[in-house]
């Protein structure tokens, strides 16, 4: 097991190329992600059932299914059907970069919408009463109050996801598209080495990944400023696979593992 | 049991008036055929056991909670579904809970000026001079500048009295303002609570202060299961309780 | 398509399954033992266990578990000729694409359970570890008896999610040549054509089985929350 720095050094252009892709799609998931969970998290929790079953099929659908399914979904499903057509649709589903943002994003968004969601639901009910009843219409109930309160409790879960699933981008050459681990694969592929171009690669992804981590905490900590002593700090939204409404637990390191 | 005014009372204006109202939690009646008049200016006390439906009576006046027959009428405003009539009893009236209900990721100040400028639009420099005047009212404003967790119990509860006055509101609604408060921090919200009183507005008070009771009511309200029992000057309430309940209730707090 | 091919296909798509439930259980179990045994260790203070620990849990959990598959597979042979021979033997083993997949979902998930568990056991609240002191129960006896049960109580909601993780990171094993469900539903596709068939049946097989691990978990949690003090709800009536 020997690591070879000639080569690591060789392949560094190449390496910074799938590095690109790799954060290019990343980042254009996370801001669709994002714009997308918010209205499906309060559909999700409105009282009427014409927008809240569709939210949770949504969500239990593609929150249970593994990412590499979703590509091959919309890669060769739509791909399938709309790709060799004329026009805009078939100009997006032959596109193999874009059919990984568009099943990523179905993924990463199920997730998110139930992190938002609990982060909602997290918001204490007494907080929007007083508004309600200072004279605030709800919209501005929402706005100012629930929705920023929201954003904080759930910050910690949401950086979780983020981070899972910028790791998650690692398969995306299933469907053709050349990454970071797509490009560490082909330099194996010509050279034979298995660990120079990989662990070059792994090094690049907790780089990333500890530069998002470090990103969000500053967010974070600017966030809460206001936090000194807040008991709701400690709840902290840990969101169940079912999205179920967390159980106040506080905690310091359970939340490495939110899901 | 109506609540009948006394002779010189009925000539006053009647700020908010419950008729025949009912309230149902699911299979669990929660109000029962409440009648009361407030007046204008006049502060009331209501007191009672858990769960005899004080909280929810006051709730049902801005609508928090929605009371299922009989009529609410706020300073002329018929308190009811429509979204409009409910912005404008909110106006009227200002709420204070238990819970203090502060904006924790707001500064007191923020959390005073908040209300003005959305429903009142009411531009950022006059908000700030407004939320000043009440925070230095309530004897708070040199916090003005802090977040909420920043502050003591009696210290968040007076901010909140004084966001929910920025709203220049006519009647004042207080949901057991001291009961999750520090028995040494109680005082200094009560006082507030007597000034405010002294300056002339409509209260109704939901609260097991006794000795704030008999400073402050003009009548007092004994509720039970549901129902208001009796309801006096404070003066007879407290010396001279008519019904075996109230006796029993007040020799029980009063130890 | 003649229907005995389609269902010669699920049928194969059902054997894939039982590999993909097979390197489940068996990472899953692995995990648990992994993150229990670092979530003791961490307990101890020792500053090398923590040390140790801050590396291994940031690599782990800063690195797609693609890649430590990967690694693992292509690898895997060199590392164990490697460790054998510091050991002083020569010897070629090769690594299958189940083993390697399993070593990894240990690995990385092991640490997250480790995480997890960490976790929980900082929530039981010191006066337990306390009371049982000033009982007089032994040590042992007191891990087994008080603390781990309100250990497991606090840590059910989080090792469910990594139960769900390890089903799904299965899938990535895939990309190192196993032949699991995912795997046979792509061979499956391409042949017949059939994409949203084949794709979304895989699909509900990873949906119903995550269903009824939340069903069962969620089960399992009002079990364990017998006699747990609720906070009393906000805002009762008065």
């Amino acid at each position: 097991m020997k690591f070879d720095p000639a080569l690591a050094l060789h392949s560094l252009s190449a390496m910074l190329h799938g590095l690109l892709v790799t954060i290019a799609l990343a980042a254009l998931v996370v801001a669709l992600g994002l714009a997308i969970s918010i209205p499906l998290a309060v559909a999700r929790n409105s009282q009427r059932p014409v927008l809240a079953w569709p939210a949770a099929a949504y969500v239990i659908f593609f929150r249970g299914t593994p990412a590499m399914i979703l590509l091959f979904l919309v890669y060769f499903g739509f791909g399938q059907v709309f790709g060799a057509r004329d026009g805009l649709l078939g100009a997006l589903f032959s596109n193999a970069f874009l059919c990984a943002v568009i099943g990523f994003t179905l993924n990463h968004s199920s997730y998110v919408t139930e992190i938002v969601r609990g982060g909602l639901l997290a918001v204490p009910k007494g907080l929007e009463e007083a508004a309600a009843a200072l004279g605030i219409e709800p919209r501005d109930v929402f706005l100012r109050i629930r929705l920023p309160l929201a954003i904080r409790y759930g910050l910690k879960a949401y950086q979780n996801e983020v981070i899972l699933f910028t790791k998650a981008t690692a398969v995306v050459s299933v469907i053709t598209v050349v990454d970071l681990t797509a490009v560490a694969n082909n330099i194996f592929y010509d050279t034979y080495d298995p660990f120079t171009p990989l662990l070059t690669a792994a090094a690049f992804y907790w780089v990333l990944v500890n530069v998002i981590r470090f990103g969000l905490a500053r967010f974070d900590g600017w966030l809460n400023v206001h936090l000194v002593a807040d008991e709701q700090r400690d709840r902290v939204v840990m969101v169940r696979a079912d999205g179920a409404v967390p159980r106040p637990i506080a905690t310091a390191g359970i939340s490495e593992a939110a899901e | 049991m109506s609540a009948a005014p006394l002779a010189s009372e009925a000539e006053r204006p009647v700020a908010v008036a419950i008729r025949n109202v009912d309230k149902w939690f699911g299979n669990f009646q929660a109000l029962k055929q409440i009648d009361l008049d407030v007046h204008k200016g006049e502060k009331i006390v209501i007191c009672g056991p858990s769960g005899s439906g004080k909280s929810t009576l006051i709730r049902c006046i801005n609508r928090l909670e929605k009371h299922d027959s009989g009529r609410i009428v706020v300073n002329g405003i018929e308190v009811s579904d429509s979204a409009r009539a409910i912005l404008d009893v909110r106006r009227e009236v200002g709420m204070v809970f238990q819970q203090f209900n502060l904006f924790p990721h707001l500064t007191i100040l923020e959390n005073c000026m908040l209300a003005p400028r959305l429903a009142l639009s009411l531009p950022r420099p006059k908000a700030e001079a407004l939320a000043m005047r009440y925070l230095a009212r309530v004897h708070v404003a040199e916090q003005a500048g802090k977040y909420p967790a920043q502050l003591s119990g009696g210290q968040q509860q007076r901010v909140a009295v004084a966001r929910a006055l920025c709203m220049e509101p006519r009647i004042m609604l207080f949901d057991e303002p001291t009961s999750s408060l520090d028995p040494e921090l109680i005082k200094e919200v009560l006082e507030v609570m007597e000034e405010l009183a002294a300056d002339g507005i409509t209260m109704l008070c939901v609260t097991h202060e006794m000795g704030f009771a008999r400073r402050v009511a003009d009548r007092c309200a004994f509720m039970d299961r549901g129902e208001i029992v009796e309801i006096a000057p404070a003066r007879r309430f407290f010396d001279a309780p008519n019904s075996p309940r109230l006796q029993a209730f007040l020799s029980q707090i009063l130890h | 398509m003649p229907l005995n091919d389609l269902i010669g296909y699920f049928e194969q798509l059902l054997t894939g399954a039982v590999i993909t439930v097979e390197l489940a259980f068996s990472g899953y179990a692995l995990a648990l033992t992994v993150g229990v045994a670092w979530a003791l260790l961490r307990r101890l203070g020792n500053p090398v266990v923590t040390a140790v620990w801050r590396v291994y849990g940031s690599i782990f959990m800063g690195v797609p578990s693609v890649l430590v598959i990967f690694l693992l597979y292509y690898g895997g042979s060199a590392i164990l000729g490697g460790l054998l021979g510091l050991i002083g033997l020569r010897a070629r083993i090769d690594v299958t694409p189940f083993q390697a997949g399993l070593a990894a979902l240990t690995i990385v998930q092991g640490a997250y359970a480790a995480e997890v568990v960490s976790g929980a056991m900082r929530n039981v609240p010191r006066g337990q570890f306390e009371a049982a002191r000033a009982l007089g129960i032994r040590p042992y006896q007191a891990w087994w008896y008080v603390i781990m049960p309100q250990v497991a109580r606090l840590a059910l909601p989080g090792l469910t999610n990594i139960w769900i993780s390890v089903l799904k990171d299965t899938a990535l094993v895939a990309l190192a040549g196993l032949n699991e469900i995912v795997a046979r539903s792509r061979t499956a596709a391409g042949a017949t054509k059939e994409p949203f068939l084949f794709f979304i049946a895989a699909a509900l097989f990873f949906i119903v089985i995550s269903a009824a691990t939340l069903k069962f978990s969620a089960r399992l949690e009002r079990r364990l929350d017998r006699g747990v003090a609720r906070p009393a709800v906000a805002g009762g009536r008065a």
